[in-house]
């Protein structure tokens, strides 16, 4: 059975781009979200095997949706999507409980490895 | 005699050995009137040696003759273990004494005393023990000696008075430890994050010690090789380690090995080096005056403060510079950052420091009061802030002796109230979560709450009606009212007194906490709850008229808008409703006497925060948001006005009182 993958990013652009890599790599995006508070709400209703976040998103940022996304499931799997020289806030999701990180502008084998890695599958 | 070298420059650094030496030797002394070991003797050999090496390379004469003898002494004893006893220690203990004088005297530029009645006393018990057909005296009083124990662990007892490891000790209860080889994907493009990811995820197994690089240097990406090495401590097996290792991407597990754990160190033989120092210090260390560990955390402070005034500029350079000077202020953040962890790291001294002195100064206490007391100490390997430490010795030292003056019973009172007649004190430090905690508990006959109530009215501190008025727990803390604790007569009937108001405050000044709990003839437990390090602070920063003011964050809890001509009144005062109560509310403008910003038009910020003498509201113009800052301590005359804990420079350069908020209204 595929996993179960929801998407995080205010882009839409850049959520086309994450959800070709998960199609082509045999997983199924269930959702996606632009932004925090949307993101909690998705991730409540159709409960994710993972989910890959934006840092920087209005309304909520990455880094507090991840939060509560483990305060509601501690056992979430959640992969941060940070540019080059967010590091400091990268650790700081790390802090609230986030599993990796994928680093943008995503690369196919990039993302499928890390997340592979995560759902223990490499 | 004159040295041909100049000595005063080694002046303070004899003073500071010599007294570490002495204070070492003091404390072997209780643990000699336990019981005479070899280990004990020799340890007390080597501090004297040490000394007298010293005080003849400043040219202190008399000092290294007192000491010479000393060693004479011990050394006999060394041959004849047998022949120690309690006078023998009292002389011992005389020496110790006389030689902190000298070393005060030899500091202060004075002549150093005469010594000559007590060399005398030595050499004549020399003889005395060295004479072969003298009949053995009766054994040291073992059961009447206060002493520093602890059943459980019996290392505690080992003469290792300035380390702070606790490495080489096995202890059944911990689980295994196993030593670790990571390596970070040299390809990675961010190797700090993936190093920080790893050191995250094995945390969650269990506890990790030894990280190299320290984690401020993985998280900066100052990874050399990409290899990270550490040990972890977990429940975890082997294999369930290297499973979760492989969840972590970019990070390889190049190996895993068990820990063999080391027993502990034997004593340390005799050395003939006189040159050596104490022998028992397991890590390589040098001496640093404590005022250049201050100057480098304040430059390491400045740095920081420099760093956020950096970050204000970059947001007035052009959109288009800003990404990369933004990364690079964050680069510069985080190591200064580093660099100031690093420095409060070095600042970090055990509590040992202070606790070393306890089981001299309980039996002297307990002797003069004819008490018997047992002293346990745990957890003095724990680190504080020096800082913090050195406010702290002269706080412990009055609970301790409170504790035994007031709190322990003669061993009469105590058995006829079917206790054991060696009264029990323990100072207990452990960590929990950012603090640490110092509990100081006694099995006396506690405090009589309802005499300390009656002793207050009395003194006319406070009315019948107030008394009454009072939690369970201010009850308790009456015993630290100035009026109340300065009264000699009031000590005994209230149980407790000297200087209590004098360790409160000094608590409270290093950002501690005092409770007390008592259970009338069970005993008393006084805890100190002390953060780590002194100097960051978070700060709710506020403005009234043109001027901006930091609350400290945990004193505040929470703000209210509200409009402030709506505001209902109680005796003629505004108040403000907060959850379930209702709050006075006090213009910060009046309380600092400065003049208020033009009146606001509706909404108004209000900020609730914990006084001394309970919550109230503090009205204030407009809330300007958190910061976490360096506190600087206040220099003269400031120090002295009431309601300012300390000032900071924020990231605009501009300088910023810290309110004392505890203190703001009854000031």
């Amino acid at each position: 059975m595929p996993k179960k993958v929801l998407v995080v990013d205010d882009s839409v652009f850049m959520r086309d781009i994450i959800k070709d890599i998960f199609a082509a790599g045999g997983f199924t995006v269930v959702g996606e979200a632009g932004n925090g508070v949307e993101a909690v709400e998705k991730f409540k209703e159709l409960k994710p095997d993972l989910v890959t976040m934006d840092l920087v998103m209005p309304y909520r940022n990455g880094i507090d949706a991840t939060r509560e996304i483990l305060r509601s499931d501690n056992k979430a799997l959640v992969v941060m999507c940070s540019a080059l020289g967010q590091e400091t806030m990268v650790m700081e999701a790390i802090e609230a409980g986030a599993v990796d990180f994928i680093v943008k502008p995503p690369r196919a084998e990039d993302v499928l490895a890390v997340v592979k890695k995560v759902l223990g599958e490499a | 005699m004159a040295a041909s070298w100049d000595t005063s420059r080694y002046l303070t650094l004899f003073a500071g050995e010599a007294t570490e030496h002495l204070e070492a030797l003091g404390k072997d002394v209780v643990t000699f009137e336990k019981g005479a070991t070899p280990e004990v003797v020799d340890s007390m050999f080597r501090h004297a040696h040490s000394v007298k090496g010293m005080a003849s390379s400043m040219a202190f004469e008399a000092t290294a003759k007192l000491a010479h003898q000393l060693e004479d002494l011990l050394d006999a004893l060394r041959a004849d273990l047998a022949r120690a006893d309690a006078q023998v220690a009292d002389v011992i203990l005389q020496t110790v004494d006389a030689l902190s004088t000298h070393v005060k005297a030899a500091v202060a530029n004075q002549p150093l005393p005469d010594s000559a009645e007590l060399g005398a006393k030595l050499a004549a018990l020399h003889r005395v023990l060295t004479k072969k057909d003298t009949p053995v005296p009766a054994p040291a009083p073992v059961t009447s000696t206060p002493a520093r124990s602890s059943p459980s662990s019996p290392e505690l007892e080992a003469p290792a008075p300035f380390s702070s490891s606790s490495s080489g000790v096995v202890d059944p209860t911990t689980p295994p430890r196993y030593s670790l080889r990571l390596k970070i994907n040299p390809a990675s493009n961010q190797p700090g994050v993936r190093g920080f990811l790893a050191y995250k995820r094995l945390s969650t197994l269990g506890n990790v010690f030894d990280l190299k690089p320290p984690l401020d240097d993985i998280k900066a990406g100052r990874v050399p090789q990409g290899v990270i090495t550490l040990e972890l401590e977990t429940d975890q097996s082997e294999d369930a380690v290297a499973r979760t290792m492989r969840t972590v991407g970019d990070v390889e597990l190049e190996s895993i090995a068990a820990v063999v754990k080391t027993p502990p160190a034997p004593p340390v033989a005799p050395e003939a080096d006189p040159s050596r120092v104490v022998g028992q210090e397991p890590a390589r260390t040098i001496r640093v005056r404590t005022e250049v560990m201050d100057e480098f955390l304040d430059q390491a402070g400045e740095l920081l403060l420099a760093t956020s005034r950096v970050r204000a500029l970059s947001r007035r350079v052009p959109e288009a510079l800003r990404p990369s000077l933004d990364e690079a202020v964050d680069h510069l953040h985080l190591l200064v950052k580093g660099l100031h962890g690093r420095v409060m790291a070095a600042r970090m001294t055990p509590i040992a420091v202070i606790s070393d002195r306890l089981p001299r100064a309980a039996r002297d206490i307990a002797r003069r009061r004819n008490r018997e007391v047992e002293l346990v100490i745990t957890g003095e390997d724990i680190e504080l802030d020096r800082a913090i430490v050195d406010e702290l010795a002269d706080p412990v030292l009055h609970l301790l002796r409170n504790a035994i003056d007031h709190g322990i019973e003669p061993p009469e009172e105590r058995k006829a109230a079917n206790k054991p007649p060696k009264g029990k004190v323990t100072l207990a430090v452990t960590r929990q979560r950012e603090r640490v905690v110092l509990a100081l508990s006694d099995d006396g006959r506690g405090i009589d709450v309802a005499r300390l109530e009656q002793a207050v009215v009395e003194r006319g501190l406070m009315t019948v009606d107030q008394v009454r008025g009072l939690t369970e727990r201010e009850r308790l803390m009456l015993v630290c009212l100035p009026g109340l604790s300065t009264a000699t007569d009031v000590t005994d009937i209230s149980g407790r007194g000297v200087g209590m108001d004098a360790v409160k405050r000094a608590v409270e000044q290093v950002g501690g906490t005092l409770e007390i709990e008592t259970k009338p003839g069970r005993g008393t437990t006084f805890r100190l709850a002390l953060p780590l390090t002194v100097a960051m602070v978070n700060l709710l920063l506020v403005s009234v008229g043109d001027e901006v003011y930091g609350l400290p964050l945990g004193k505040v809890s929470g703000v209210i808008e509200t409009a402030r001509e709506r505001l209902p009144m109680s005796q003629n005062a505004p108040v403000l409703q907060f959850g379930q109560s209702v709050l006075p509310v006090h213009e910060l403008s009046s309380l600092l006497e400065v003049p208020a910003g033009p009146p606001s038009q509706g909404q108004a910020p209000f900020v609730v925060v914990d006084g001394d003498d309970g919550r109230l509201a503090l009205a204030v113009d407009r809330l300007l948001g958190q910061e976490e800052v360096v506190l600087k301590a206040l220099s003269q005359p400031l120090d002295l006005v009431p309601g300012l804990a300390g000032v900071t420079i924020l990231g605009n350069g501009r300088p910023v009182f810290i309110l004392d908020v505890a203190r703001l209204v009854t000031a």
